[in-house]
């Protein structure tokens, strides 16, 4: 019975070869060849390069532009996550009770997310146009003509009404984690504590926030690093303008590359991009996990 | 025992056969087959909007050369600047193929990529200045097809309407502008948040500039985007930016949207070029379209009346199998009945000389042959990264810097490349 246990078990390894294989063809082999191409001045077109050890990253982490690029980052990032939480669990708040009305809202929130981010990009570049868009018209419209921005040329507010667009695509989505995180806390918490005459605000101070923890990491986990490494949003919206304003990582390396031929600096820039997002992922991963312990 | 190891035989050869499929479809791709004696060439380019155009003109060709097939590839404009490349390095697609002039033809003609054609009998067919970008080191490497005026475009009735004719300096362009906007027109539609500063650098900064090649030696490190010229053409831009000649917020404005408040007669010019001509008379047919460059300069000291581009340069691959076939394809495009085709079919201007033009918007273009253009100085400058740096400039003046600083930025960035290379 064992022997034959073990013999099962041996072949069940076969199953993992498949998933292996795509795994080594289509992630580590790209990115151990992106690690050798750092090393050189490839310009992704000759069949000759150079191997010329760190300047890349030397270049990089000296360039003004990748600079910029990586501030860029950690100010979308943040602007994401803060604002993408908080929408996510006050509307998760409101309706996680599950009535039509609520679950028909939950439906219409969640919407954005099954849509393509090219499209969401575009929609929203009309709105946003400052002649001709619907939020600049809209504002006109009440009289808030004050209130009119140019919402993707003024680089002061660029990435973040490019951010804001972001929030408004994911927010449903991170929106179904908490209400599944609140649907899971026993309601004789709530019963006890309002028996014991607990006001709204220590209801959620002391109960739903500490046992929505693990939705909280789960959410702030998953935006932090889809935030890092969005791409298509601003491709689409900006292509890093006005003058770098919305430039980050990954669109700075797509236009090294392919805009400019520079095959090793990009991969270079790929390099450091896997470092942080390895690291960025480890932190939180550490943080996901004591969150479940306690 | 046997059936244990039956099971795990059909076990590798599933995961055998997932894996295999995984290879071949990343493998997959384009690839010419030739049948009997016949030889298939592959044409490799951007324009998926002449597809049409070309597929006749290729029907015609196949009939007068029964042994050649030729097979099309088009991939979209953006994508061509980052895939066409790889295709082209194994010589299996592409045998012709079109590039785009200044970054593109330059990392392809240092990667080899191209058959020197100098010397083919068919290039006699095409204007001989207009296809001097496609040489290198005196060799011509590749021959643009197309001709683009990157000149704005200005509403002709608007005009008439309000007396008005294209200045011939920088003080009658400000004249020009102000006269519109007291009439409620905006004068200049301008798409700052994408080809805006591209398109319309290259005007403002031809007469500005003290030599063609000033581009060039900014890159070589022999002159700086500080120096008068550069400085001057922000200043010119800003000025016409803070006296609201532009729309407002042009710096969030895309093409699309530019495009919009000129078609719909709300705007008096529109800073792109030749080749939006077609496509803003299909959308208001109405509208009687001209073609204007701000002088920005007094009269006398004006070296050119605007700017051209030829650009979709056709060239043989040098890993193709075919290079003489790829040639008689070349020879049959530079024929002047197929180039009219072409031309009147697409709405595009063409660079073979004798060509008649049926369309008002191609009629437009072709009265600019005649006079003096200067190839797009965007495109004098090699290294993309130098060529952002250029045009950021020009959104860093609209979005509030000072000329001086927008241009001390950009040098910035064009010293550090000059210290990598």
């Amino acid at each position: 019975m064992n022997i034959k246990r073990l013999k099962h078990k041996r072949a069940l390894w076969l199953f993992l070869l498949p998933g292996t294989l795509l795994y080594l063809f289509l992630f580590a082999y790209p990115t151990l060849s992106g690690l050798f191409y750092s090393f050189t001045d490839w310009d992704g077109v000759s069949d000759s390069y150079r191997m010329i050890g760190l300047d890349n990253y030397k270049d990089s982490f000296e360039s003004l532009v990748f600079r910029k690029t990586l501030l860029n980052n950690v100010k979308f990032m943040l602007s994401v996550v803060i604002v993408q939480t908080i929408v996510s669990l006050v509307l998760a708040m409101l309706l996680s009770r599950n009535t039509k009305t609520r679950v028909f809202l939950r439906a219409l929130f969640f919407l954005p997310a099954i849509l393509s981010s090219v499209s969401v990009g575009l929609i929203w570049s009309f709105v946003y146009d400052p002649t001709i868009g619907m939020l600049n018209l809209g504002l006109r419209g009440v009289g808030l003509d004050s209130l009119t921005q140019n919402w993707i040329g003024d680089r002061h507010i660029a990435l973040y009404a490019i951010a804001a667009v972001q929030v408004w695509a994911h927010a449903g989505q991170m929106m179904i984690v908490f209400i599944a995180g609140l649907q899971a806390i026993p309601s004789e918490l709530y019963e006890s504590a309002r028996i014991d005459g607990g006001s709204r605000m220590q209801l959620f101070r002391h109960i739903t926030w500490p046992l929505l923890a693990p939705a909280s990491a789960i959410v702030i986990a998953y935006t932090t690093i889809q935030s890092f490494k969005a791409f298509d949003l601003i491709f689409v919206m900006t292509d890093g303008g006005p003058n770098n304003a919305t430039e980050i990582l990954s669109t700075y390396i797509y236009h090294t590359a392919f805009g400019n031929y520079q095959f090793g600096l990009a991969s270079a820039g790929s390099m450091i991009f896997l470092v942080v997002l390895a690291v960025l992922t480890y932190l939180q991963f550490k943080a996901l996990r004591t969150d479940r312990a306690a | 025992m046997t059936r244990t190891s039956g099971k795990k035989l059909r076990y590798l050869l599933a995961s055998g056969a997932l894996a295999l499929t995984a290879v071949l479809s990343a493998c997959g791709g384009g690839g010419s087959s030739a049948s009997g004696g016949d030889v298939t060439i592959n044409f490799l380019h951007w324009r998926g909007e002449d597809v049409k155009t070309l597929d006749t003109i290729i029907d015609k060709f196949e009939a007068a050369n029964p042994t050649i097939k030729v097979e099309m590839q088009t991939l979209p404009s953006d994508q061509y600047q980052s895939t066409a490349q790889a295709k082209l390095s194994d010589g299996s697609v592409g045998d012709v193929f079109a590039s785009f002039p200044g970054a593109q033809f330059d990392a392809l003609s240092k990667a080899g990529a191209f058959t020197d054609l100098s010397g083919a009998s068919f290039l006699k067919n095409f204007n001989s200045e207009l296809i001097a970008t496609g040489q290198k080191d005196g060799k011509q490497l590749a021959v643009p097809y197309q001709l683009v005026y990157n000149d704005p475009i200005y509403n002709v009735k608007l005009f008439e309407k309000y007396g008005l004719t294209p200045p011939k300096d920088w003080e009658g362009f400000l004249a020009l502008c102000q006269k519109l906007k007291d009439n409620g027109i905006i004068p200049i539609a301008f798409a700052g948040a994408d080809i805006g500063p591209g398109q319309f650098m290259n005007t403002m900064v031809m007469n500005n500039e003290p030599s063609d090649d000033i581009f060039e030696k900014v890159e070589a490190g022999e002159a700086k985007l500080t120096d008068e010229f550069w400085v001057k053409t922000l200043t010119q831009i800003k000025e016409l930016n803070d006296k609201g000649y532009f729309q407002p917020d042009a710096l969030g404005t895309k093409d699309a949207a530019a495009g919009a408040l000129f078609i719909q007669e709300k705007a008096g010019m529109l800073a792109s070029g030749s080749y939006q001509l077609a496509q803003n008379a299909a959308q208001n047919p109405e509208l009687e379209q001209g073609l204007l460059a701000p002088i920005t300069v007094s009269a006398d000291q004006a070296k050119y009346e605007g700017v051209h581009t030829s650009t979709f340069m056709l060239a043989v691959n040098s890993k193709s199998k075919h290079p003489e076939e790829a040639k008689k394809f070349l020879e049959y495009l530079s024929q002047k009945d197929v180039a009219s085709e072409y031309a009147n079919a697409t709405g595009q201007n063409v660079t073979v000389d004798g060509v008649t033009y049926d369309s008002p918007e191609l009629k437009v273009a072709e009265d600019w042959t005649s006079k003096k253009t200067l190839f797009q100085p965007r495109f004098t400058i090699k290294n993309g990264d130098n060529q952002k740096a250029v045009t950021n400039s020009i959104q860093a003046v609209l979005g509030g810097s000072t000329p001086e600083e927008a241009a001390q930025e950009a040098q910035a960035v064009i010293d550090q490349n000059l210290s990598k290379s």
